[in-house]
């Protein structure tokens, strides 16, 4: 589903001193959960999955016009950093010019995909991929339609954990099994 | 020549008279307190009659409220301010400040981690008409102001700050020196202010200026802005966008 509906900005992408580091260490905290919360809702929004930190300093989420502010890319890197240490950003080049953005890590993804997957007597059977996630079954899920690479990798965590197996069925078509 | 009124007649005739202005004067007395607790018993039943029959006017309509919030401060009474006895019994009106005064502690606190525990008297009366839903009554400033009043009581740390026909709401326990009051004063219109502006302004010299801005960064309650022309203080708390957001 896209929507050419425009992203509804929190009241900090106005407010002037967001884009300047704070000094207070308290307010400093604060500001990068914001700068963080806000930009996973952006990227979630725009199933935005990868960002070029060049081309996204440009843009509107860094860079307000109508106040004649901007996040230095210093900064924008160091909040990615902090998104990177909390799972939801891996750099795609040492250095840093790139990354993978997911607003869910693989983790809570593979955990709303098996906690679907048991209330809908899915466990020790096998079902395709392209099932769990175009299926009828899981229209209206957060994950239907989601990405097949972040879905393998959600499946991923779910397998490290013995909650689930992911099954080659050969032909590009895999399955899992979930337990 | 014979003076009159010397002998014992005259004494006990004085004595009889002085008996009977006492008599007529307790009468008198009786009279009153008779006739005034009469009034006064009418006026009850006339304020109770008032009171009971616009009593939806009086929870509902802000401007009706505030009226009769002033005439009856004007006589002593307060139908509003005690949750208890007979004016709550009658009006069910009582708790109506208590429940405001709860609302706005609940604002407060929610809001604090952004603004430090500041925020425009209009941002504190949109968020409490907001959690009391659309369904409930219009509340007013001047309610607001009434039931901040009725929390200094408690000792709850909260406080007006008043601006040029408006309030800022002070929720921090921590000290505000006179200084910092008169930054936020500053700060009210626009959100922020800069040195300079307290400078010439207030005609305070830097030293001073950097004290108070340095110690309202250091509590949170101010944001630094350095992408104008000069060094700006921001206030989330009185930055007025946030309002609808």
């Amino acid at each position: 589903m896209t929507t050419d509906d425009s992203f509804p900005w929190p009241w900090q992408h106005d407010f002037p001193p967001f884009y300047t580091l704070q000094p207070n260490a308290d307010t400093r905290r604060k500001q990068e959960e914001a700068w963080c919360t806000l930009i996973l809702s952006y990227c979630k929004h725009y199933k935005t999955h990868q960002l070029d930190v060049a081309e996204i300093s440009a843009g509107p989420l860094f860079n307000n016009k109508s106040i004649q502010r901007k996040l230095a890319t210093e900064h924008i890197v160091g909040i990615l950093n902090v998104l990177s240490k909390k799972g939801h950003v891996e750099w795609l080049d040492t250095n840093k010019k790139s990354c993978i953005i997911m607003w869910r890590t693989p983790e809570e993804w593979g955990k709303l995909i098996y906690d679907w997957a048991k209330s809908f007597g899915l466990m020790n059977t096998v079902c395709t991929l392209y099932e769990l996630t175009n299926g009828e079954d899981s229209a209206g899920q957060e994950f239907h339609g989601i990405e097949n690479w972040l879905l393998v990798r959600a499946l991923k965590t779910l397998q490290s954990s013995g909650k689930a197996e992911l099954i080659s069925l050969g032909e590009a078509n895999d399955g899992v099994k979930f337990f | 020549m014979r003076r009159r009124g010397v002998g014992i007649a005259a004494i006990r005739n004085k004595g009889i008279a002085g008996e009977k202005f006492k008599n007529k004067g307790s009468e008198l007395a009786e009279d009153q307190i008779n006739q005034m607790s009469k009034q006064l018993e009418s006026f009850q039943n006339n304020l109770q009659e008032f009171a009971a029959k616009h009593r939806n006017d009086i929870k509902k309509n802000a401007d009706f409220r505030q009226h009769f919030q002033q005439m009856c401060a004007t006589i002593g009474v307060d139908p509003l301010a005690s949750s208890k006895g007979f004016w709550s019994e009658m009006l069910g009106v009582g708790d109506y400040y208590y429940e405001l005064g709860v609302q706005i502690v609940e604002v407060a606190m929610a809001t604090s981690h952004r603004n430090g525990g500041i925020m425009g008297i209009e941002e504190m009366r949109k968020r409490v008409s907001k959690s009391r839903g659309s369904k409930s009554a219009a509340v007013s400033i001047d309610d607001i102001i009434q039931a901040i009043k009725r929390l200094k009581v408690l000792g709850s740390g909260f406080s007006l700050i008043p601006v040029r026909g408006t309030y800022i709401v002070q929720s921090v326990p921590g000290e505000m020196t006179l200084d910092h009051t008169v930054v936020l004063q500053q700060a009210e219109s626009t959100g922020f202010v800069t040195k300079d502006q307290l400078v010439t302004e207030l005609g305070w010299d830097l030293h001073r200026a950097d004290i108070a801005l340095e110690h309202l960064v250091r509590e949170g309650l101010a944001w630094v802005d350095e992408q104008g022309d000069t060094t700006q203080y921001w206030f989330p708390g009185l930055f007025h966008s946030i309002i609808d957001k």
